[in-house]
């Protein structure tokens, strides 16, 4: 339980961070997308209730924030997290550029299920495509700035928890 | 060995067992969490933006008296003639009044006007959306149009304790009725063209034949005021291009909204007096 939640609460962070650069970039009309954050972490390093609690309060951290069908998040980020996990076992797990990269393919995933989700609202939907595009590249460049730090608070908020004996090696 | 099957299954049978719990669990339970999530996260959004409005000050403050002293007197300029047109607009509210009551005409809907700071934007390819900081805790209702200098912002879609969130009018879920301006026939506006780096834009349906535009001869499409919340003549953006939709009977065309909507700090609920 105490896995969950300091995990959810690095994910609380994420979300207002990711939340603020969103705002300071609207002007642009680029929007950054990190669903993947939400779930790397917990699906490498936790126990698989932990880690899918975790994920879960992160899909509806997003839900609510956001005008779609409640729960699309939640889904979405529980199937990431399955996949993930079941594939663990066969990734270096520990190592910090292998987790990025699994980072980057999940989001890469995330990002077009949902954009397939969404897209039958806009009137033109072959018009937004080159935006979603162009969003998509942006977001896989702060991702993969971000990440390591973001993995690393991960693991350092778990250890000041005391929870660090719970990660599986 | 089957326990070692269990095993490599277990991460997906247990995302079956979330997604069936999900797809049981009561409307009710759903909506109550969201708007809980939601304000879990409000706190959040609205010390963010207090952050901001700090950094802004003190930033402010840095600026020399000559500067200030300048400012002043070009808002008194501003203020001089904003007065001159609190005064003619009151004339002509008389004048409306006095024409309703001889005619018996019904009279337009009365708004409390709102103002309120944007705490949050979020314009993805997906969505167009603001957040107030302002919410129930200031009468805002859901529905109420939201407008800013240059027209229509969007209307509000959810209502919380202390903060609301406004759909755009470049959002693809807002569909509103519009007029040319200086015409009376009523057409469909859509949200939803958002290009990066770019203005956004909207497509307009149903428009009659009649109608030309191109980017050197724009038309200026406003609110229609016909069966929606949003009163007529505020300006929903210019109508650069227009061509024969493929049933021949109407056209279609596309509408550039104002830049400014990705950059707003400021904007006004039009809070609807009957709602009071």
């Amino acid at each position: 339980m105490r896995l969950t939640l300091v995990t959810a609460l690095t994910l609380l962070l994420l979300w207002t961070l990711v939340a603020q650069v969103n705002h300071a970039l609207a002007g642009l009309r680029v929007y950054l997308f990190v669903g993947s954050l939400f779930v790397t972490f917990a699906a490498l390093k936790l126990p698989l209730r932990s880690g899918l609690g975790a994920s879960l309060l992160g899909g509806l951290l997003c839900d609510a924030n956001t005008p779609v069908t409640f729960g699309t998040h939640t889904l979405l980020f529980a199937a990431a997290h399955a996949v993930v996990f079941h594939l663990r076992e066969r990734l270096p797990r520990d190592d910090t550029l292998a987790r990025v990269l699994v980072a980057l393919l999940a989001n890469l995933a995330l990002f077009l299920m949902f954009s397939f989700i969404q897209i039958a609202r806009s009137p033109a939907p072959a018009v937004a495509w080159p935006r979603l595009i162009a969003d998509l590249a942006g977001s896989q460049v702060f991702l993969a700035l971000v990440a390591p730090w973001f993995f690393a608070l991960q693991s350092r908020a778990v250890s000041l928890a005391g929870s660090s004996r719970e990660l599986t090696v | 060995m089957p326990f070692r099957r269990f095993a490599t299954t277990r991460p997906f049978a247990t995302l079956g067992f979330v997604v069936v719990a999900w797809l049981l669990l009561p409307v009710g339970v759903k909506t109550f969490s969201r708007a809980s999530f939601f304000e879990l996260t409000a706190p959040v959004t609205v010390a963010a933006d207090y952050a901001r409005g700090l950094q802004e000050y003190w930033s402010l403050r840095l600026h020399s008296n000559h500067e200030l002293i300048v400012a002043g007197r070009d808002l008194a300029r501003i203020n001089a003639s904003y007065e001159f047109a609190v005064q003619q607009n009151a004339e002509l509210q008389a004048g409306l009044e006095r024409l309703e009551a001889l005619l018996r005409l019904p009279s337009y809907r009365n708004y409390r006007l709102e103002h309120a700071r944007v705490a949050r934007r979020d314009f993805s390819g997906w969505w167009q959306r603001i957040v107030l900081r302002k919410g129930q805790n200031f009468g805002l209702t859901v529905g109420a149009p939201v407008v800013f200098s240059g027209g229509v912002v969007g209307r509000l879609t959810e209502v919380y304790a202390s903060t609301a969130v406004v759909e755009l009018i470049s959002s693809p879920n807002v569909r509103l009725a519009g007029v040319i301006e200086g015409d009376t026939n009523a057409m469909s506006y859509q949200g939803g063209l958002n290009p990066t780096f770019g203005p956004p834009r909207g497509v307009i349906e149903f428009v009659p034949l009649d109608v030309f535009a191109s980017p050197t001869t724009t038309k200026r499409l406003v609110t229609s005021g016909f069966g929606g919340v949003f009163p007529p003549g505020l300006t929903i953006g210019v109508v650069t291009k227009v061509e024969p939709s493929t049933d021949g009977l109407f056209k279609t065309g596309e509408v550039k909204l104002d830049e400014r909507l990705g950059s707003l700090t400021e904007v006004t609920v039009l809070v609807p007096l009957t709602h009071e």
